[in-house]
């Protein structure tokens, strides 16, 4: 292989993990959603909390992205907006993902 | 209670910011379905397109930016006026040039919080071009996006960034600023350490998506828009933006 086929697949490389991040950032971004006035993050950190704890009481506190307090009363019902909304922004980027892995 | 956004615009001999406003304009109204006012001057009224509401006013002047290596009018200070302009309970308060291709900011007028920004940027040429840490004992904040409710903390917050630009050599020597010209970001940066230094309450979570100024749009539509920097070209699609590069060929 030359040195000009491989500086092409380098400058491919770096435009394709550039595009792959930039698509990550975006899916950070979609996954801020407001519940009960505050502001949380769908990832995983969130949805695993509010699942072990909606599993131990019916009602709790949580903090929000930026330490705020937010009463959960209804757990099953945020839960499932967090999951949706994760997965919207997961899948966005599984598509774009699989796009960029046959170039 | 009303919501709504509020851009600034007011074209200069080097800019015509209006191509970039009426552009934004017509990403708010598809995307987020809200009422836009302009604040802008008479000179600019004439070619803005799509708004609500127009508020006349006349310019502060005397502010001054590197732009492509020259020393350009800046008409950046009557910001400080956006609690008064705005005709809406609850404001998004936008520059000119963020492209709005998403509907998340919605999610930010649906919260509880009275006054919203950002404080992280992100670079899409992933060069990391606005690490300011070294540049102030602050972090700055981007005043790009805002987010207020006319209320008491909003209006203190007004107040105060309008108290700090009055006396802004003095709050840049305190906070070590190294950026003498009045400059927004700074000037809510200050307000907000000096009424709520332990606060973290103000901001918006996550990061603001730019393009530096040295990176030419190549294309741009509804959708998103290609972007070229050094010899590499990349494209962001439904990814909200901030472009530092006022020089966009506007094709739709």
């Amino acid at each position: 292989m030359d040195l000009s086929s491989l500086k092409n697949r380098s400058d491919l490389s770096f435009q394709s993990a550039l595009a792959k991040k930039n698509a990550l950032e975006k899916a950070h971004s979609r996954s801020i959603m407001a519940y009960n006035g505050c502001l949380f993050r769908a990832d995983a950190s969130t949805i695993n909390l509010i699942s072990v704890l909606k599993q131990y009481h019916k009602e709790f506190v949580v903090l929000d992205a930026n330490e705020n307090p937010c009463m959960i009363t209804d757990a099953d019902g945020f839960l499932k907006l967090l999951i949706e909304r994760n997965q919207e922004c997961l899948n966005q980027y599984h598509q774009l993902h699989e796009q960029l892995k046959k170039k | 209670m009303s919501a709504g956004a509020l851009i600034y615009c007011f074209d200069t001999e080097q800019v015509q910011y209006h191509a970039c406003t009426n552009f934004a304009i017509s990403l708010i109204k598809k995307n987020l379905n809200l009422p836009v006012t302009v604040v802008t001057n008479e000179q600019t009224k004439e070619h803005i397109r799509g708004q609500d509401q127009i508020l006349l006013i006349e310019q502060k002047k005397g502010n001054r930016r590197f732009y492509n290596g020259n020393a350009v009018p800046w008409y950046n200070a009557d910001r400080t006026e956006a609690y008064e302009h705005s005709p809406y309970d609850t404001t998004l308060l936008l520059d000119s040039d963020y492209f709005v291709y998403t509907n998340n900011l919605l999610q930010l007028l649906s919260s509880d919080e009275e006054f919203l920004l950002y404080q992280d940027a992100y670079d899409l040429t992933d060069r990391k071009s606005f690490d300011y840490q070294t540049m102030s004992v602050i972090p700055m904040v981007w005043a790009t996006v805002i987010v207020f409710k006319k209320c008491e903390k909003s209006k203190q917050i007004f107040e105060m960034v309008k108290h700090i630009k009055s006396n802004y050599s003095y709050f840049c020597n305190l906070y070590r600023i190294q950026f003498s010209n009045y400059r927004n970001d700074y000037a809510f940066a200050m307000a907000l350490n000096q009424l709520f230094p332990e606060e973290k309450r103000h901001l918006i979570p996550g990061s603001m998506s730019m393009l530096p100024a040295d990176t030419e749009v190549t294309k741009i539509d509804e959708h998103g828009l290609t972007f070229k920097f050094d010899k590499y070209i990349n494209f962001i699609e439904g990814h909200d933006v901030h472009v530092y590069n006022k020089e966009i060929k506007f094709n739709v």
